[in-house]
C-alpha cells in the first residue's frame, strides 16, 4: 500500500470506509487523486470472524449512543459498524434497487420529500455498482424487466421457500432476492477472485470466506490497488481551515497521538450518526439548521412462525426471497410502502428479539427458544417520513472518544403506524397461508438516514444534489444521511452509487 | 475402613485419591465437612496406606483399583477427586467412564487438586533424583525426609496433619514411592486420556510451585471439554491438610450446582472439521462451570443474589445443571464493551441494573428481598413491573416505565446469554455451529431448503419439537 506523508498535502481525506466511504476513495484512486482514508476501526481478518454474535463484538459501532423518542432505536449490532469495511462488515447484503417513485414520493403523495434528482440519472452509478461488486439475483425481475444481474441468484433457504409458496398461492408475485453475494466464484475486479457462498447463515457476523460483497474485498482493495492509503484506528475529531473557511486538514487521533493530514477536500462518511455529530461537534456546514433534523430509518416490522416441518432458519442466505408487489398497495392509507424478504436469523439475535419484542419471560420464553429449528419469519423495509420530533443531538455526557455522545429521538408517526399495521396484516396472512402457526408481530426499525439531506436550497438541505457542503466548499458527505427520504430499498447499495456520482463531480471540478 | 453416612436423597459419592505418600486418611479433614451432601469415598492406591502391600503402581493399575471400588459400591451418581499423583488416576478412570467402561455409568463430575497431569509431570530431574533414595536410608533419615517433604509442600500445616504426612509417608511402599517417581509420574497418557467432556473442577495451591495455576492452566485445562480454575489463595501444594475448609465447600458447591452438560455427541460435533477454532473456543469457554464463589463486579453481594433470583424466574432452566446467567450479566457489565446503545430515560447500564434490582427488593414488601418471596410473589411482581404498572417514586429507584424498559433489556440479555451457551444449542438441535471450518474451503450446508438437513446436523430432540 502506498503511504503519504502527513505533512504532504493528499487531494482528499475520506473518513470512513463503508459504503460510501470505499466507493469514493476507489474512484478518486482511480483517477489518479492522492487520497487517504481514516478508519477509526480495525483491519479485520475475513478468518477472524466468528459464525457468533457475541463474538462478533469487535465489527459493530459499540461507543454509546443515547436512544429516545416514542419508537427508540436499538444501535450497536442493528446497523453501527467499525473497522476497515465499515457496516458492510456485518451488513446483510440485501440490495433491491430504489423505485422510481420512491424518488418523488412529495410529487406522487403530497407527503414526504422527493429526490433532487430522478431514478434515470441514478440508475447507471447502480448498474455498475452491480457489475463491480457481483450482485447475484433471478434473469426475470418482475417488477422491472429490463433489469439483470451479472451473478445468477443464490438458492432459497427454507423461510424462502415458505414465503414463495405462500405468494404463488395468494396471487403475490415474489423472486429470489437480489444479494451481493456470490452465487458462483467471481473475478473481482481490483482484488481477488472471491469464491461463491457456503451457506453458512452468518452474514452480518463477518463474511469469512468473501463471498459476500463489503468494500473490504471490493472497493477498498480496488483503491489501494491504484494508490489510495488505508489508515485503520484513526479517529477523526477536528479540522483545520483557511481564511475563506476551506477545510485544510483533517485532526484525528491515532492510538493516542494526536496527528493532521493536510489536504485539499474531505469527504465525509461516516455515516447517518457519525457524520451528523461531528458536524455538530465542529459547529460545521450548518447553516441551514438540518444537520441531525429529518432523521428516519426503515420500519423494518417482521412476522415469525412455527411451521410443522424443520426450517433451520440458520442456514443459506437470510433473505433470498422478494416481493415488491408492496411497494403500493392498492389498499393502502398511507403514503410509499415497503418490501418484504423472507427471513433466516441466527440463534442469538433471535433470542433478543424473541425476549424483547414478544414480551416472553419465563417458562414460556425457554419452552419457544427450544423451538429455534422450526420457526421462520419474514420482514419488510418500509416508507418513513421525517418530522420534526425525530432528530440527532449532542448530549452533554462525552463518550471514550472525548466527544458528546448523541442523542437520537425516534417515533413513528400516523404514516408509519399505519405502513406497519398493514404489513403486519399482509405479513400475518402469507405465513398463515405458509402453514406457520404461532404467529407473532415484532416491532422493529432499523437503518440510520437522513441526518445531512441533501437538496437544491441551502437553506433547507446540508448538500446541494451532488453530496458538497453548501456551507464549505471542499467538504463533501457521502453516507445514509445525504438522503432525502428513507425510500423502503436497503440504502447500501444506493450509498455505493451516490459515493460513485460524488467522486466524479468532484473529478469534473478539480 | 469405609463407613457409609446418611446422605440426602440423590446425593453424589465422590471417591478421593490421595498424593504421593499420602493415604485415604489425609482426606479427613475435607469428608467431615461434606456432611449430608455428598458421600466421601478415600481410597488407599496401591503401594500406600493400608494398601501399602498391594501391587501395581502405573496409572493405568492404580486406575483399575479405583474402578474396583466404584463396581463393588455402584453408586448412581459419582465423582472423583485427585490430589496430586490421584489426579493422574482420576482422569485416566474419568476417561475409562466416558469411553463406557462397564460398571462406571453415572460419573457426574472430575475434581483435580494441585494435579499431576495426564502428560509427564514438570519437576527438576535433581529433584527427582534426590526424592527417589528418600525411602532407602535408616529410619531416623526417612523420618527427616519425610519431615522435609511435609515441611516444603506446604504454606503452613496444623501439627496434626504434618504428623499425619510423615506417619503415611514412612508407611508407603519404597517401591511404590519410587514407581511414581520413575515411571508414573513420566507417563505420557495425554493423548490417551484427550479431551473430557464431564465438567471438571481445577483447583490449585496460589503458592504451589511446579503445580500451581499456571501449570494446571497449561498441562490439565487443556484436558477437559468444561472445565474451571480456581485458585485456593495462600495454600500450596498439600491442598486437602492444609486448606479442607476451602476445599470441601468447592467441591461441594461444584456438585451441588454442576454446568448443564454439553451431550457428547454435541461436543464432538464443535470439535469437528465443520466448526471454526475460535467458534469452538468460545463455545467450549461458555460451556466451562461456573464458579460458585462469584464475586461480583458491577453488583453487589446483595444485588447479585436479588439477580440470581430474577433469572430463576426469566430464563427457569431445563436442568440438570445451571448456568449462572446472573454472575454472566456482572461479568459483562463490568468487562464487556457494552451493547452500544441505551435507552435515554435510563442511567448507564450497570448503574440502572443496580438501581433495578434495589427497586424490585423494595418493590417486595414485607419480605424485603425479592429472592425472599414466593416463585408466585415473585412472578406477579414482574408481571407487573413488564405491564409497566408503576414503580415507587424514590430517589435511587426506577419509576414504573423505566421498569418497564429495563426488564425488555435484561429479560434479552439472558435470553442471548441462554442460547449462546452449548448446552441450550444442543436442546435446541441447533446444527449452525458447524456452518463451516477453517481454511479452504470451509465446507459449509448444501442442504437448506425445507425439511432438508445436511449429515453432521444435529437432529432437532423430540421435546424441542412444536
Amino acid at each position: 500500500m502506498r503511504r503519504h506523508a502527513e505533512a504532504e498535502p493528499v487531494d482528499a481525506v475520506v473518513v470512513g470506509t463503508g459504503a460510501g466511504g470505499g466507493a469514493v476513495l476507489g474512484r478518486l484512486a482511480r483517477a489518479g487523486l492522492r487520497v487517504v482514508a481514516l478508519e477509526a476501526g480495525p483491519n479485520h481478518d475475513p478468518e477472524d470472524h466468528v459464525n457468533d454474535e457475541a463474538a462478533s463484538g469487535g465489527l459493530y459501532w459499540m461507543q454509546e449512543r443515547l436512544s429516545g423518542g416514542s419508537t427508540p432505536q436499538a444501535f450497536g449490532a442493528n446497523n453501527s459498524g467499525t473497522g476497515v469495511g465499515g457496516s458492510m462488515l456485518h451488513w446483510g447484503a440485501f440490495v433491491p434497487r430504489p423505485d422510481a417513485r420512491d424518488l418523488r414520493l412529495f410529487t406522487e403523495t403530497g407527503q414526504g420529500r422527493d429526490w433532487p434528482f430522478g431514478l434515470d440519472e441514478l440508475r447507471p452509478y447502480l448498474e455498475r455498482v452491480e457489475r463491480f461488486i457481483g450482485v447475484s439475483g433471478p434473469a426475470d425481475y418482475p417488477w422491472d424487466p429490463s433489469r439483470r444481474y451479472p451473478l445468477p441468484p443464490v438458492p432459497r433457504n427454507a423461510p424462502a421457500q415458505a414465503m414463495a409458496r405462500a405468494c404463488a398461492a395468494l396471487g403475490i408475485r415474489a423472486t429470489d432476492a437480489p444479494a451481493a453475494v456470490t452465487s458462483r466464484p467471481f473475478a473481482q475486479e481490483g482484488g481477488a477472485e472471491r469464491p461463491a457462498c457456503y451457506n453458512c447463515g452468518y452474514c452480518h457476523q463477518g463474511c469469512r470466506n468473501g463471498a459476500k460483497a463489503g468494500t473490504d474485498n471490493t472497493f477498498l482493495p480496488w483503491a489501494v490497488a491504484h494508490g489510495a492509503e488505508i489508515r485503520p484506528g484513526c479517529f477523526l475529531h477536528g479540522v483545520e481551515r483557511d481564511g475563506q473557511g476551506r477545510i485544510t486538514a483533517a485532526l484525528y487521533r491515532e492510538d493516542g497521538v494526536e496527528k493532521r493530514q493536510r489536504c485539499g477536500a474531505l469527504f465525509l462518511c461516516a455515516g447517518g450518526v457519525e457524520t451528523p455529530r461531528l458536524l455538530l461537534h465542529l459547529g460545521l456546514g450548518n447553516s441551514s439548521g438540518q444537520v441531525g433534523r429529518n432523521y428516519t430509518a426503515h420500519v423494518a416490522t417482521q412476522v415469525w412462525g412455527t411451521f410443522e416441518t424443520e426450517m433451520r432458519p440458520n442456514k443459506g442466505y437470510p433473505s433470498s426471497l422478494i416481493t415488491e408487489d408492496m411497494l403500493r398497495p392498492g389498499d393502502a392509507d398511507f403514503a410509499g410502502g415497503y418490501l418484504v424478504q423472507s427471513l433466516g436469523i441466527v440463534p442469538q439475535t433471535w433470542a433478543d428479539q424473541v425476549a424483547r419484542g414478544r414480551g416472553l419471560w419465563g417458562r414460556g420464553l425457554v419452552d419457544y427458544l427450544h423451538r429455534y429449528n422450526h420457526v421462520a419469519g419474514i420482514g419488510i423495509n418500509g416508507e418513513c417520513l421525517p418530522c420534526d420530533e425525530n432528530r440527532l443531538v449532542l448530549s452533554d455526557e462525552l463518550d471514550e472518544t472525548g466527544l458528546p455522545k448523541p442523542r437520537i429521538s425516534f417515533g413513528y408517526s400516523e404514516n408509519e403506524r399505519r405502513l406497519q399495521a398493514h404489513a403486519a396484516r399482509f405479513m400475518t396472512q402469507l405465513w398463515e397461508e405458509a402453514g406457520a402457526s404461532d404467529i407473532w408481530v415484532m416491532e422493529r426499525s432499523a437503518h440510520t438516514i437522513g441526518t445531512c439531506r441533501m437538496g437544491p436550497d441551502a437553506d433547507d438541505a446540508v448538500v446541494d444534489p451532488w453530496g458538497r457542503s453548501f456551507d464549505v466548499p471542499n467538504l463533501w458527505i457521502c453516507d445514509n444521511s445525504v438522503f432525502p427520504s428513507a425510500m423502503p430499498a436497503n440504502p447500501a447499495l444506493t450509498i455505493m452509487a451516490l459515493g460513485l456520482r460524488s467522486a466524479e463531480r468532484f473529478l469534473r471540478r478539480s | 475402613m469405609f463407613q457409609a453416612t446418611p446422605t440426602v436423597p440423590d446425593a453424589p459419592t465422590v471417591f478421593l485419591l490421595h498424593f504421593l505418600g499420602g493415604s485415604a486418611r489425609a482426606w479427613r479433614e475435607v469428608v467431615d465437612r461434606f456432611g449430608a451432601a455428598a458421600q466421601g469415598v478415600p481410597l488407599d492406591l496401591p503401594g500406600f496406606g493400608e494398601d501399602a502391600a498391594v501391587r501395581g503402581y502405573d496409572v493405568s493399575a492404580m486406575a483399575d483399583r479405583v474402578a474396583e471400588s466404584v463396581r463393588a459400591l455402584a453408586p448412581r451418581r459419582w465423582a472423583v477427586a485427585g490430589h496430586s499423583m490421584g489426579a493422574k488416576v482420576a482422569a485416566m478412570l474419568a476417561r475409562r467412564a466416558e469411553d463406557g467402561e462397564a460398571g462406571l455409568a453415572g460419573l457426574c463430575g472430575v475434581i483435580t487438586l494441585a494435579g499431576s497431569p495426564p502428560s509427564p509431570e514438570p519437576m527438576a530431574e535433581s529433584r527427582r533424583e534426590s526424592m527417589m533414595g528418600w525411602l532407602s536410608g535408616p529410619e531416623a533419615e526417612r523420618r527427616r525426609h519425610a519431615e522435609d517433604y511435609a515441611e516444603a509442600n506446604a504454606v503452613a500445616l496444623p501439627p496434626a496433619a504434618r504428623a499425619l504426612v510423615v506417619e503415611d509417608v514412612l508407611r508407603a511402599a519404597p517401591e511404590a514411592w519410587k514407581a511414581w517417581l520413575a515411571r508414573g509420574s513420566r507417563e505420557d497418557c495425554s493423548a490417551r486420556i484427550g479431551v473430557l467432556r464431564t465438567p471438571a473442577l481445577i483447583l490449585a495451591g496460589e503458592a504451589d510451585e511446579d503445580l500451581g495455576p499456571d501449570a494446571q492452566r497449561a498441562l490439565m485445562a487443556p484436558h477437559f471439554a468444561q472445565a474451571r480454575l480456581s485458585v485456593l489463595p495462600g495454600a500450596k501444594h498439600l491442598l486437602p491438610l492444609e486448606a479442607p475448609e476451602a476445599v470441601a465447600r468447592q467441591i461441594l458447591a461444584f456438585l451441588e450446582a454442576p454446568p448443564p452438560a454439553v451431550p457428547a455427541d454435541y461436543l464432538a460435533l464443535l470439535g469437528s472439521e465443520h466448526t471454526g477454532a475460535r467458534l469452538r473456543a468460545a463455545l467450549l469457554a461458555r460451556a466451562a462451570p461456573d464458579d460458585p464463589d462469584y464475586r461480583p463486579a458491577a453488583l453487589d453481594e446483595a444485588g447479585l443474589a436479588t439477580l440470581r433470583a430474577l433469572m430463576e424466574r426469566v430464563l427457569p432452566q431445563p436442568g440438570p445443571g445451571r448456568i449462572d446467567l446472573a454472575a454472566r450479566l456482572d461479568q459483562d457489565l463490568s468487562e464487556g464493551p457494552g451493547d452500544g446503545w441505551r435507552h435515554d430515560t435510563l442511567p448507564p447500564d450497570a448503574e440502572a441494573l443496580r438501581a433495578a434490582l434495589r427497586t424490585l427488593d423494595a418493590l417486595s414488601g414485607d419480605a424485603g428481598a425479592f429472592a425472599d418471596l414466593t416463585a408466585d410473589a415473585q412472578d406477579a411482581l414482574l408481571a407487573r413491573i413488564a405491564g409497566g404498572e408503576g414503580g415507587p417514586e424514590a430517589p435511587g429507584l426506577l419509576d414504573g416505565p423505566q421498569l418497564k424498559l429495563w426488564f425488555g433489556e435484561v429479560c434479552a440479555a439472558a435470553a442471548r446469554l441462554y442460547v449462546s451457551h452449548p448446552a441450550a444449542l444442543a436442546r435446541m438441535g441447533y446444527g449452525g455451529v458447524a456452518a463451516g471450518g477453517d481454511g479452504t474451503p470451509k465446507g459449509g450446508f448444501t442442504r437448506v431448503g425445507i425439511g432438508e438437513r445436511d449429515a453432521w446436523e444435529p437432529a432437532t430432540p423430540v421435546e424441542s419439537r412444536p
